[in-house]
């Protein structure tokens, strides 16, 4: 059970809707401002710095960690250096829009319209990129739902784990401008790097200073406030936070409270600086517990009030929200910042990792049910029963946490992506289901790549269904195919145009990063970036991985190809002709062929007829992909990674030879098309496990559907735990569940006020049920259910 | 429902191949209803002390690390003894804890017990072996020390009461119960009471005898003399040697417990064929 003061704060997170506030932007635009012709960093740090200087302070009520990104406690901000056009265009109707609407004011809108915009009119990342971009992608990769990178030039890249073990813990930020000072004086200013790197010091200097400054700013406050409080409990604890704050983060953290607090301002940092997605924790559990044993057995700490904090910073992470453009909400649907927090797994030299802390976390998700953190597990084949059984139960709630990696598979995907050993052993997850390091720079997600999109040019002479202009490459008439073979040839070419575009959308985008977007704050966090004196944005980390290139549709292209062999070359039922024109005819009148089209084998049955085509196209996806180089001479990575992304990517598809109809859904992640995997979860299971997976260094998602009745004994938890042990002896990385029956889904949609707090599994991550679109519902329970294991 | 939380354990045999499929880890519970003369664990009578005793938590401890053997062989906890069902309380905490997560259960009895007290012990196995070790209830006295209808009754009960596949273990003694006509009446009485019931064969051994002499305990042999001197004493039936009158010629040794040749084998296995009995074999 919570305490009663988590309940009120929980009870305020599922009952308030999102306000924007206009507060970080104001004070980073009129910084701006003041510093024109400095060069970039110093501009993006001094802004920080002036934002930590400026920035209201608030300490809601009953809070034990603090620190606001603006004066609404839950708060979306504002960053127009990156993107303002579609602020402007989108803030009338933010609060009306269908996916993750926020209140924004008419004053608010009036105001930003005035004050703000205009000083950033042709000076946004979002502007740069679209008059950079050649004109051949742009046609594609443009809100077009074909390919989309819009997160990586209308935001900031986040995607990000600070490392708090090596860097941020050991030396606080007082330690870090000290390193960054010493540093600075060995270098020559006579020459460009040494002006380069004093510049990269002199920016971590200030957004240091500015972080501490922050906290210290919340230690008079709560001074303030502990005189003016009557209740000697409350005074006690405010007393506390004041203590806390006035030492935290300059220093490094000496307890559990103190660690718990350092956490949150390193997030406070990470948001105000670029209003990230996937800024994430890592491995909680691991660099927690030596601070809550010494704390436990020094007698300071009791279990119950570690757990309070733990549910306390939880809902920290899920009252923020990550301010998007409807778009960008479509594939990121659930105020979902990405946060992800891994526990469990093996430590560095191979032991078993779980410990106290990932209990409690596993608790705190369960009890207080936020969204965030994205609780992430990993799971090697010795994995103690008991933690087994935390994960399983936390399952069987409905909730679809913990999202569940094989803790080998992830460490492969790294040795593959070219980490050290003991590096990639010590994996986390980056927001859903990418194994990533902390002291790693990578996109996570550069570009989706719509699969469907590649049937649809191939079997329509290039042009797209829904509006027939030229969107692949041109392409013979689709009865012109003689053999199979042909097809799927055919199917390739379009395929590899599409990869070409996306990296050529990539590298357009990191280059505009590197000029205009630094990012100091982040990059202190690093210690190879403080080594070398290069921000992140420039390479700076340890690791640079390559851009993950996501695939969405892996499952409707397998089964269109797999529906044409069938029913033109093997069963000939139809000619090329005639599927073609039933396909531009969306189905209408040809509705036995299409029934024969849905009765053609389907991935995700443990059948090699659709199979076969799924695994040939995921190789020759990572091969096509991986043959690309980022600029920092990286290669490209795949991932078939979920998100909500599958929705956008379906409207824009027309109707496709598996059987769907136009503007439907695709499918997510390497998970069959919905309601396609008739057999068992265990054949959908097997089919997911032949492809390759611990070569998508960039992650793989499989999302299944299971019957609550299977998991409502303990029995059945503990043969979901060997289901999902036996699932990773295949090579499979992740797996997650929802449990929630359809009756319970629908009787949500009808009844959204009765279950505001319902979580449920997107793709890779959980949201509330009711802050989901309609249409993103619909695609939810529309997933096959299994009943049986 | 008596649970409790700790109780004697002989031994925890973890990588047990014979008590079920796949690999198992057997728990070997103290304390036996009965007292064969055959006994091969005489230590269970010894147990009861401080050396022995194991908490529901230690035993699952010396489990955990195994359990993912189990997994790919369908293996899993076998329940053995002494008499696994003499300790009902510490058996049910158990069983119920190693059902809760998914193990596979064995039980192995003498069938020697109050059903209705451990029926829902019996429920929650995947399979149960039961020995059932002379037809004859006034031998079944002599060789155990307890009658064999309750045996018998509780074989039956479970068959018609319970859904868990049974195998009914006979130690094949030459001289005790392998003689053909016995496995004829063994026989008859499965197909009638227990037509779905497996029949395993385990042939006698004297591997335990090393053990009487490390407890300081009278040797197995001395004890078949005492008790058929008593057979003979009582003029009862002795099984090969049809009836003895009191004071008949000496029961010559060789006659008493030996090892079934394979030959001996054959024609148990022949004759449970013959009644239309599955012959199974855990060896």
């Amino acid at each position: 059970m919570v305490t009663e003061r988590i309940e009120r704060i929980r009870q305020n997170y599922v009952n308030s809707k999102p306000r924007i506030s206009t507060e970080r932007a104001k004070l980073w635009t009129d910084s701006y401002r003041r510093t024109e012709g400095k060069s970039a960093c110093i501009r993006s740090a001094q802004a920080f710095y002036d934002c930590c200087a400026g920035i209201g302070v608030h300490i809601f009520e009953g809070e034990l960690i603090v620190g606001a990104i603006g004066e609404f406690r839950k708060c979306g901000i504002l960053t127009p250096e990156f993107s303002w056009k579609w602020v402007e265009k989108e803030m009338d109707t933010f609060s009306d829009r269908a996916q993750d609407p926020y209140i924004m004011t008419k004053d608010q809108c009036e105001f930003v319209r005035k004050e703000i915009f205009p000083y950033w009119k042709g000076k946004s990342l979002e502007e740069a990129f679209l008059a950079r971009l050649p004109e051949e992608t742009a046609k594609i990769g443009v809100d077009t739902g074909i390919l989309d990178n819009d997160s990586k030039w209308r935001q900031a890249v986040g995607e990000i784990t600070p490392d708090y073990q090596d860097v941020l813990f050991p030396k606080g930020f007082g330690g870090i401008i000290k390193e960054a000072k010493e540093k600075k004086a060995a270098l020559s200013m006579a020459d460009a790097e040494g002006q380069k790197k004093a510049e990269f010091y002199d920016s971590v200097i200030l957004t240091s200073k500015g972080i501490i400054l922050y906290a210290r700013r919340y230690s008079e406050e709560a001074l303030r406030l502990a005189e003016e409080e009557t209740d000697s409990v409350r005074r006690r604890e405010l007393l506390k936070i004041a203590d806390i704050c006035s030492r935290i983060p300059e220093n490094p953290p000496e307890t559990f409270y103190e660690a718990m607090q350092f956490l949150w301002f390193t997030q406070i940092g990470g948001i105000l600086s670029e209003n990230p997605l996937s800024l994430n924790p890592g491995r909680f559990d691991q660099y927690m517990n030596p601070f809550y044993e010494k704390d436990i057995v020094a007698g300071a700490l009791t279990p119950d009030f570690a757990q309070e904090l733990v549910d306390a910073l939880w809902l920290k992470y899920s009252e923020w929200v990550w301010t998007i453009s409807a778009n960008t909400a479509d594939y990121f649907a659930g105020y979902n910042q990405f946060q992800n927090l891994t526990v469990g797994g093996k430590r560095r030299d191979g032991s078993d990792g779980t410990n106290a802390v990932t209990f409690m976390a596993l608790k705190a998700t369960k009890e207080v049910k936020t969204h965030q953190p994205g609780l992430s597990v990993r799971i090697h084949q010795d994995c103690p029963e008991e933690c087994m059984e935390a994960v399983t139960d936390l399952v069987s709630t409905g909730c679809g946490f913990p999202a569940i990696h094989n803790d080998s598979v992830g460490y492969q995907m790294l040795l593959n992506a070219g980490y050290e050993p003991d590096d990639a052993r010590d994996w986390n997850n980056c927001g859903c289901v990418v194994p990533h390091y902390r002291k790693t720079g990578e996109w996570t997600a550069a570009v989706n790549m719509n699969f469907g999109s590649a049937v649809e040019y191939a079997l329509n002479e290039g042009k797209s269904l829904m509006n027939g202009a030229l969107m692949g490459l041109p392409e013979k008439p689709a009865k012109e195919f003689s053999c199979y073979e042909e097809v799927e040839e055919a199917f390739f070419r379009q395929f590899r145009n599409l990869c070409y575009h996306s990296v050529v959308l990539t590298t357009t985008a990191q280059r505009l990063h590197q000029e205009t977007v630094p990012r100091p704050f982040l990059s202190s966090t690093m210690e190879a970036c403080m080594e070398n004196g290069t921000d992140l944005s420039m390479g700076g980390a340890k690791y640079n991985v390559g851009p993950v290139i996501t695939g969405i549709g892996l499952a409707v292209a397998a089964n269109s190809l797999a529906a044409v062999k069938k029913l033109v070359f093997d069963d000939r039922v139809c000619t090329m002709e005639t599927l073609a024109d039933a396909l531009s005819a969306d189905w209408e009148g040809y509705e036995e062929l299409r029934a024969r089209a849905q009765a053609a084998p389907k991935y995700g049955n443990d059948e090699a007829y659709a199979d076969d085509i799924a695994v040939r196209i995921a190789n020759t996806f990572y091969h096509e992909i991986h043959g690309y180089r980022d600029i920092f001479g990286k290669p490209f990575t795949t991932a078939f990674m979920g998100i909500s992304n599958y929705i956008p990517m379906g409207r824009v598809l027309g109707a496709t030879p598996c059987g769907r109809k136009s503007g439907e859904p695709s499918s997510e992640g390497v998970s069959p098309y919905v309601g396609s995997d008739t057999k068992t979860p265990l054949a959908a299971m097997r089919s997911a496990a032949k492809l390759n997976q611990e070569v998508h260094s960039g992650g793989t998602l499989l999302n299944l559907r299971l019957n609550q009745e299977l998991v409502s004994t303990k029995r059945g938890r503990a043969n979901l735990g060997a289901l999902i042990q036996n699932f990773f002896s295949l090579g499979a990385f992740h797996v997650q569940f929802n449990t929630l029956s359809s009756k319970t889904l629908r009787q949500a949609q009808e009844r959204p006020q009765d279950y505001r707090d319902l979580l449920v599994r997107v793709a890779g991550y959980s949201t509330q049920f009711v802050n989901l679109s309609r249409n993103l519902q619909d695609a939810i329970i529309a997933r096959t259910e299994h009943g049986e294991f | 429902m008596i649970r409790e939380t700790e109780g004697y354990v002989m031994q925890l045999q973890n990588f047990s191949v014979n008590d079920g499929d796949g690999v198992r880890t057997t728990v070997f519970l103290a304390g036996c209803p009965l007292d064969c003369i055959w006994c091969c664990n005489p230590e269970q009578k010894t147990c009861f002390d401080a050396a022995h005793k194991m908490t529901l938590a230690q035993v699952e401890e010396r489990i955990a690390g195994y359990a993912l053997f189990f997994r790919r062989c369908g293996g899993g906890v076998t329940f053995s003894g002494g008499e696994a069902t003499a300790q009902q309380g510490f058996l049910r905490a158990m069983t119920e804890r190693f059902y809760d997560k998914g193990y596979d259960l064995t039980l192995e009895t003498c069938g020697f017990f109050e059903f209705d007290q451990v029926r829902d012990i019996l429920e929650k196995m995947n399979r149960i072996f039961i020995d059932v070790k002379q037809m004859d209830a006034g031998l079944h006295e002599i060789f155990t020390g307890v009658g064999n209808a309750r045996i018998l009754d509780n074989l039956t009960r479970m068959q018609e009461e319970l859904s868990v596949p049974i195998v009914v273990r006979i130690p094949l003694i030459v001289g005790v119960n392998a003689e053909a006509e016995h496995i004829e009446t063994l026989c008859r009485f499965l197909s009638q009471n227990a037509p779905r019931a497996a029949l395993e064969f385990l042939p006698y051994h004297r591997f335990g005898e090393d053990k009487y002499r490390e407890l300081g305990m009278e040797t197995p042999d001395a004890r078949y003399r005492t008790a058929l001197e008593e057979i003979r004493r009582q003029g009862l039936c002795v099984p090969g040697k049809g009836v003895c009158a009191a004071g008949a010629e000496e029961l010559s040794s060789e006659a008493n417990m030996e090892i079934p040749d394979d030959a001996v084998l054959e024609n148990c296995r022949r004759i449970a064929a013959d009644h239309g009995i599955l012959v199974v074999s855990y060896r």
